[in-house]
Parts: C-alpha cells; structure tokens; sequence
C-alpha cells in the first residue's frame, strides 16, 4: 500500500507536467468541440478523472506483482483483441471498438500498455549482458501475436508503435553489435512485403506523405490543410477558439489526430513550442525513473512505458506537421478519447509506482 | 532498519534482481544516450514548428485566410415511384430552400425582419425554427422556407451579399404529377427527428433532409433516398465563390415499381372522395394490389414544409382519421359479407348442402331472445341461394347453430381473418376473430349461443380489415389461395396459406353470388354491369348496438352503419377482387356498391380491346 513514506517520494514536477498537459488538453478540446459540434471536453474530463482514479490504483500495489502476472496480462491481452475481432464494432472500415454500453473501448489502446509491461517482464527475467539473435527469437514471436492481430483489425498505426515499443526495449536490454545490424538489415528488406500487406488506403498515406499536393483534395487533404493550420498560427497564434482552419471545418478530427494542429494554429509558435516542451520535461523525468530503478524488471517497465508515451507523441506531432503519414495514432492526454487518455494515467501510474518503490531497496 | 523495506515487501524473495555494478552502468548509458535523443528530437520539432510558423508562416496565413474551401452538400434525388406500367406516381422536381447558417450571422433579429420583408413567412415561423435547431452543427443551414416560390427565391438572391449567413439551396422535393395519389399507401416525408437521426436508420441524413415517414417512403427509405455529393468550391474572404475544385455527383436514388394500376387507383380515389372509407383492389392470381385507397386522403407535401397548426388539427380528426390508412388499419365488422365464409363452412362441414331450405318468418327465437331477419316479414322458404343474393340472417342463424362457434373462427382463420396479412407496410393491424377461449379469458364469462348468431352475420367482435375482405374474396376467386399482398411490381407471388374449403365449393359460390347483383331480389343490383358477370356480397356493419335495429338512415352521421362490398370480376376467371367500405354509408347495396362498379367499370374499359380490333380478329 502507498505509505507515507513511499509518498514522500514522490516526484512533483512528473504530477505537473502531466497535469499541464491535461489541462492544455482541455482548453484545447473545448475549442475543438465548437468545431466538431459535440462536447467532448466534458467528456474527456470524465475520462480525466476516471483515468486520476486508475493511475492511483496503478500506484498502489508493489509493480512487482505484475511480473508474476505478466502470463495472466498476455492471456487477456490477446483475448481482448480477438473479441474485438468478433464483437467490434465497425466504424469506416475498420473494427477496432468493443461497446460497454457506457464506453467504447479500443482494446488496441490498453495493449500497447499490455505490452509494455509484458515485455519489460520477460527481459527482466532473462539476465544477459547483452541480447543475441537466438535470445529475441521467443519475445518476438510473444510481440507477432497481438501485432498481427491489431495489424488486421486494421489498424497499422498501433501495430506499428507496439513493435516500435518492442524495438525500443530491446535496445534497452542492449544488443550484440553484430544482431542489431542483423536486425537493421532485415528490417529494411522487410519494408516491400509490409507494403503488399498494406491495404491500399493506407498505401496511398504513404504515397500522400511522399507527394501530397499529387491529390490535394483528397487523400493529401488531411496533410496539408493541417499544415495551413499550424503554419497559419504564426508566433502568437489567432487565439483561442479563433483558429479558422479549425472552426471552419477544415481540419478534420481536430478533437482526436489534429488537436496539436488547432492548439498550433490558436496558440502560435510559443503556445506550440511550450507544450512540447513541457512534454519533453515530462518525459524527461519518465526516463528518470527508468534511470534509478532498483531492480531489472522496474527498470524495463519504467523505460517501456516510458518509450509508449514518448513514441505516440512524436508520432502524432510529426504527422500532424507533416513530417510522417497520417496514421490514427493519438497525442497522448491531449487528443480525445477514453481508452487513451486511461491507458496513459495507468501507465503513469506505473512510473510513479517504480520511482516511489525505489525506496525499498535502499541498502 | 535498513533492511527492513526488503523484508516488509511481499514478493521480495521472487523478484527483488538488483542490478549488478557493471548492468546498472549500462543502463545509465543508455539512459543518458536516450535523453539525448529526446532533446535531439524536441530541437528538431522546433525547429519544424519555427520552419511552418515563422518561416513560412506568413505563405500559410494567406492560405488559411484567403483561399478558405467550402463544401456544398447536393443534395441526391429521390428515386421515383411508378405504378404498374411505368406511370409517375411520384417524382422529383428541384425545389428551392433558403437556410440560414447561425454561425455566420451577427445580428439574427436583424436578420430575421429582413427575411420577414423577403420571404412569405411570419417572424414567429422563422424564429422558431432557428429556436428548433439549436442541436445542430451551426456550420450546418438552418432552412427557414422550404419550396420557396421564383419571386422569393429571386428577391432573396438579389440581396444575397447584404444577407450575411442566408444561403439558397436546390433541393429536391417531390412532385405528384397525377395528383396526391394513394397518399397513405406512399406515404409522406418529413424533416429528419433528432430521434431518427440518433437511431442510425438514416446513416446517410444530416439534419434538414427530409426522409421518409410513413407508408412506402418509410419502408423503402434506403432505396428510395440515393447519397448526397458534393461541391467543393474555393470562396474569398466573403465567402464568394471563386472557383470550383471538386464535384462528387450526388447518387440518385433508385425507382420503385408498383403494382398498382393507377388508372382503377384514380377511379377508387374519386368514388370515395367525399366519403369516409376504404377501397382495397387485388388481382387473385397473384395477390397484387391494383388499388388501395383510403378516405379522406391528406396533401403528402405539406409535411415537408411544416405543418401550421390549424392543418395538424384537421390532420388529426378523430373521426375521420385522415392520417390513418383505412384500408390496412381499420377493422371493421365484416357484416353480411361473412356469409361468404359461413356459406364456405357449412358447405364444407357438410352441415349444409346447396338445397337444405330453413324457413325465414323475419326473426328466430333463440331462449328469450328474439334474432331479426333484415327483412320484416321475413324471406319464407330459404336455400343457399336465395339465402346469400337475398342475404337472409334466418338462414345463416340456423347454419351457425349447426357449426358452432369453434367451427366459424376455425373458417374465418382460414379465410385470413384474425392475423397479419403480411403486406410490408410498417402499420397493420391485424383484426379479430372471437374464440371461446378468449370470451372466457376476457369476460370471465362463456360463450352465449346468441353471439354465435351475431357472430353468424358478421356482427359483434369479429372484426376485419378492408385488404383481409378483398383477400378473402380473392381466395374465393382463385380457388383458395390466400397469397401475401405485394405492391412491388418485380416480387414473385407467395402463397401465405390455403383456405382450409375445397375449389369446387368455392366455385359453387362464386356462382351463387352472381345472383348478387343480377338477380332481381339481389342486394347489389347497383353493381350490375352489362356485359360481365360480377360476383358480389354486400353487407352492413352496425357502429353501435341497438335493442332494435332502427332504420339508420334517419340517425345523425356518425351512427349511421358501415356500408362494405366486396366483388369479384369476371365471376367465371376472376382478375379482379375489390373490397369497398364506406364508413357510415348505410347500406351496402346502396352506398359502397356503386363504388365497386365505378371500379371495375374503369377496369373493364381498360382491359377490353378495341370494338375495331375485335372486328378484325373476327375478319
């Protein structure tokens, strides 16, 4: 249980960054949601404070606990992810919504946390000093499962950033030089067979991403209109719930993918360079944790949830500047969206649980 | 005390796997390396963000201000309904709406007198609808006229610039060019509920459209409605229009054939119009509905631009029931027109035969309680025959008695009374057919044998609708098919089920009811056509419950009785089964009778070939 003690270490600037965050994402989606004509910033501070209560929870019990479970965590992992196959709902194609009645969940939202956890625990246990071909063969085959079955749903944004998350911890778990460029060089010769199994609108992103003004109406619509907005803010922005590319229906899911494009274009360079920035301070005390656990697993699981935030949100900015294709990956704690916004304090939760547990090995 | 935490943590022996020196050094430098990367990437995000804000900041403001897209919704047109050969019933003709985007107005009641002055509307009405649409997107027009006229359309577009936010649209609206034919069975359409909209039957409406309500425009929505597309065109800073980027034609709807003949639909219209009432109008042999009228009819277009409150209220008449389609949801005691069914009966359970005589001395005791012969004094000696072309209550008293109650409703089941008939039209009722077990259920009382009389003649709880009357004519005309009603003309026929009565005794009373309107006693001699035998049975359904049957014609409107018909054409090779209904018409000979000559009149002239074609089959 969290004692005083325990409590005692806990990390301030961690607590306000996150809640800096939070709230520019509130402000933010009360803007978006004049534009979208629904309001979703009361729901998102329902999901807000959901998420607080989890994220407590998630800080409550020793995280060691959990690499004893980390079997039972695959198992449900997996399970939720074949429901969805089954029961999802389908929304434009793709079925990636499970109804609770009272909540969509997205169960792709929770696995890339699901997966996290399962990772760091299966590294944590095999001591090495360093990882070989032969001893990533098991946890790759362990990551191919709910990859392939997110990869299918489809939803190749997420199938993608799970195995990014993998890639980063294994990385963490430090590779022989040889492997790795053994790994670099498969992966580049993997590249055309992703392509054959893209379905052709994701395939056109990527030909958009490349060359957007080929069809600027339609598929390179997203891209640069959601350049007009950002670079449209200039440095002081037009104010909030002044930005027109937003207001006016430009931009489409502004309250989901695009919000970092509104909150550009109504708060301008500085609001845009401080949220990053306050992101980055963020993250930076995240590594922070990871840095000085004091056991393995802890170690793995700061630096894995760590990585998840950290990926969703370069992803996410870069495809809303224009930098990588649209892929449905969201700005963590900003962009609309329960099982996102929950998954997220959980797993914040769980950083916090490492940093103030690390108390307990004081010696 | 400083191992203490090892040990006060539960798992601690399982996983307490510190990092040796050398494996925590690593991690450290990874760590380091990994927070240099994260700077690396947050100078790179800047130095993005500085490239589309600031270096090019300026080049994408005159984007975002200058060259501002919009779309224009186009709307797709309804998908046309045809009668049987092709006949527009109900089409689509552009129409003109003028809306007002909330979002782009500053001064609404401003606006709103100038509108006033514009457009043939009270301030009232358009405030109201702005009130309505509160829920809606603002970016979304709010239409405040529907269908406006030339000169509106032409004053409104004149002013256009000085009217910030008020937009003229094309829309389709529909367009009977025959006329509001069979309105009821059509049905209406009407703006889209905040209802409708949430339920995710219309996926492809937004609010403003209109879609279907009621009758066919309900039950074929999704066929009928087509998808909207799109204009995307570039506007300036006031909105004007500067060029036009991209069109997605709008996917028009798809066309509906019918099955009905919109000739003998107009003749059932204008025969009822005036009258309160139902025409049902089927073909035997395949269970098609030719016509299906139903009276009063109401004006289909006026849902669509609103209705004032004086046209809801005459809409809502509780008498005579405009809205409601007579002809499937009105139930009726089938009077007379029964005995069809107790002629079938008793000759199939052999308690009957053609010539077992009863004698009519114009009423029959029954315990203390006296049951009248519609006719005084009585038809004397009475056969089958004279009993249904004269339509003696005796008779079928005495044939009722032999049967019993059970027997009847068995028979008037399998005539299709009592259920569903099966036509896929959203409302139906089903009718009623009076058990024993019901009674007992009901009234916590059993079955009196004076109601088997009543029951016997068509009175009393049995109740039926105008399609069942004409279906169970049919299944007399085409030897016992009671097939499922289809107004869509490319449906095969589907038999529902089999009148439990052998073809020949079906036959033997088809002949009989010739005698109907042929013979000289016959009820139905207004319903005597040269030329073409006509089988028929009248019939008068009582409204209210009499100790004696008074001469009704002397009463106020609405306790007059139901008059009903119900015909067949030609007796021999029926192609035509018509139930007429006419409420509070009195008699069935007199009023709803000549209803049914008026159609079959119409249909004859249809069917027969010209007088010169003959001639020259015959040369």
């Amino acid at each position: 249980m969290l004692n005083k003690r325990l409590l005692k270490e806990i990390d301030y600037i961690f607590f306000l960054t996150m809640f800096f965050i939070m709230t520019v994402g509130f402000i933010n989606l009360w803007s978006a949601s004049t534009a979208a004509g629904y309001p979703f910033e009361w729901k998102q501070l329902q999901w807000y404070v959901v998420g607080c209560c989890f994220m407590v929870g998630a800080m409550s019990f020793d995280y060691r606990k959990l690499s004893k479970y980390s079997v039972h965590l695959y198992i449900f992992t997996i399970i939720l992810l074949i429901l969805v196959m089954f029961m999802g709902k389908s929304v434009s194609g793709s079925q990636r919504w499970i109804s609770l009645g009272f909540f969509n969940l997205q169960p792709s939202e929770p696995a890339k946390l699901l997966m996290a956890i399962i990772i760091s625990s299966y590294f944590a246990r095999e001591e090495k000093e360093k990882f070989g071909l032969k001893d990533l063969i098991r946890p790759t085959l362990l990551v191919a499962v709910p990859f392939l079955l997110i990869f299918k749903q489809p939803d190749l944004g997420t199938a993608l950033l799970i195995l990014v998350i993998y890639g980063s911890l294994v990385l963490f778990a430090r590779l022989k030089m040889g492997s790795f460029l053994i790994i670099l060089g498969s992966c580049l010769c993997a590249f055309p067979l992703v392509w054959k199994l893209m379905k052709p609108y994701q395939r056109k992103r990527v030909e958009i991403f490349l060359n957007p003004d080929a069809d600027p109406f339609g598929a390179g619509w997203h891209v640069i209109q959601s350049k007009i907005a950002v670079g449209s803010g200039l440095i002081f922005g037009k104010g909030f719930m002044k930005g027109t590319q937003a207001q006016l229906n430009f931009l489409p899911e502004v309250h989901t993918d695009f919000a970092f494009s509104i909150w550009s274009e109504e708060w301008g360079f500085i609001g845009a360079i401080i949220l990053i920035a306050v992101y980055f301070l963020f993250l930076l005390r995240c590594l922070d944790i990871a840095q000085n656990a004091r056991d393995r697993f802890g170690s793995f699981l700061a630096f894995g949830i760590t990585a998840m935030i950290f990926w969703q949100m370069l992803i996410n900015i870069c495809m809303v500047l224009g930098l990588l294709p649209v892929v449905g990956i969201p700005l963590p704690l900003v962009s609309y969206g329960g099982s996102s916004v929950i998954t997220t304090l959980i797993g914040a939760g769980l950083l916090m649980n490492v940093r103030v547990r690390r108390s307990l090995f004081q010696s | 005390m400083k191992n203490e935490p090892e040990i006060k943590a539960p798992d601690a022996k399982l996983f307490l796997k510190k990092f040796d020196a050398g494996d925590s050094s690593g991690k450290q430098q990874i760590c380091t390396y990994c927070s240099m990367f994260l700077l690396a990437c947050f100078l790179f995000l800047c130095a993005r963000l500085w490239y589309l804000q600031i270096y090019r900041g300026e080049e994408f403001k005159k984007l975002s201000e200058k060259n501002s897209i919009k779309y224009i919704r186009l709307q797709p047109f309804r998908g046309n309904i045809l009668d049987r050969s092709g006949r527009l019933i109900a089409g689509v003709k552009p129409s003109f709406n003028i809306g007002v985007v909330l979002k782009e107005v500053k001064d609404v009641e401003g606006l709103i007198a100038k509108l006033t002055s514009l457009l043939d509307e009270s301030p009232t009405d358009i405030r109201m609808r702005l009130v309505e649409s509160k829920n809606q997107p603002s970016y979304l027009p709010v239409i405040v006229k529907r269908n406006a006229s030339w000169d509106e359309v032409a004053r409104v577009e004149a002013r256009l610039f000085r009217l910030p936010g008020v937009v003229v649209e094309v829309a389709p609206a529909r367009q009977y060019p025959y006329g509001t034919v069979a309105p009821h069975l059509l049905g209406y359409l009407g703006e889209v509920s905040l209802e409708q909209l949430k339920s995710g039957n219309f996926p492809h409406a937004v609010p403003g459209d209109l879609v279907g309500k009621s009758g066919i425009e309900l039950k074929f929505e999704k066929e009928l409605a087509g998808r909207s597309g799109f204009k995307m065109i570039e506007v300036d800073a006031k909105g004007r229009m500067v060029k036009v980027l991209k069109v997605k034609k709008p996917l028009p709807g798809k066309d509906i054939h019918l099955t009905l003949n919109l000739d003998l639909q107009l003749a059932a219209e204008d025969a009822l119009s005036g009258k309160s009432g139902a025409v049902v109008v089927l073909d035997p042999r395949n269970g098609q509905i030719l016509a299906m009228a139903s009276s009063p009819k109401f004006d289909p277009r006026i849902f669509a631009r609103g209705l004032t409150r004086f046209e809801w209220k005459r809409l809502n008449d509780p008498i005579r029931t405009p809205l409601v389609n007579k002809a499937i949801q009105g139930q009726y005691a089938p009077g007379s027109t029964f005995k069809i069914v107790m002629a079938a009966a008793g000759l199939n359970e052999h308690v009957i035969t053609p010539y077992t005589t009863f004698f009519c001395n114009g009423s029959m005791k029954l315990g203390r309680r006296r049951f009248r012969c519609w006719k005084r004094g009585g038809h004397g000696e009475t056969a089958l025959y004279k009993a249904l072309v004269q339509s003696c209550d005796v008779y079928f008293y005495n044939v009722g008695l032999k049967l019993g109650v059970d027997k009847i409703s068995k028979y008037a089941y399998g005539f299709g009374f009592g259920k569903k008939t099966g036509i896929e039209l959203p409302v139906e009722k089903p009718g009623f057919v009076p058990t024993r077990s019901w009674k007992r259920r009901r009234f916590r009382e059993p079955w009196q044998k004076g109601e088997t009389l009543n029951y016997s003649i068509g009175q009393g709880f049995l109740l039926v609708t105008p399609l069942q009357l004409a279906r169970m004519m049919a299944a007399v005309g085409n030897g016992g098919k009671l097939f499922k009603p289809e107004y869509i003309l490319d449906e095969s026929p589907v038999i529902e089920s089999r009148v439990p009565v052998k073809p020949a005794i079906l036959a033997r009373i088809r002949k009989i009811l010739v005698g109907v309107t042929e013979d000289r006693h016959g009820t139905a001699r207004t319903c005597f056509i040269k030329g073409i035998h006509i089988a028929g049975k009248t019939g008068t359904a009582q409204v209210i419950k009499q100790k004696k049957r008074r001469e009704s014609e002397k009463m106020g409107w609405r306790y007059k009785d139901h008059a009903l018909f119900v015909a067949l054409a030609p007796a021999a090779n029926p192609q035509i089964a018509v139930a007429v209904i006419i409420e509070h018409g009195g008699h069935g000979g007199s009023a709803a009778a000549p209803v049914a000559k008026e159609i079959i009149e119409r249909w004859l002239k249809l069917r027969s070939p010209k007088p010169a074609s003959i001639l020259h089959r015959k040369l």
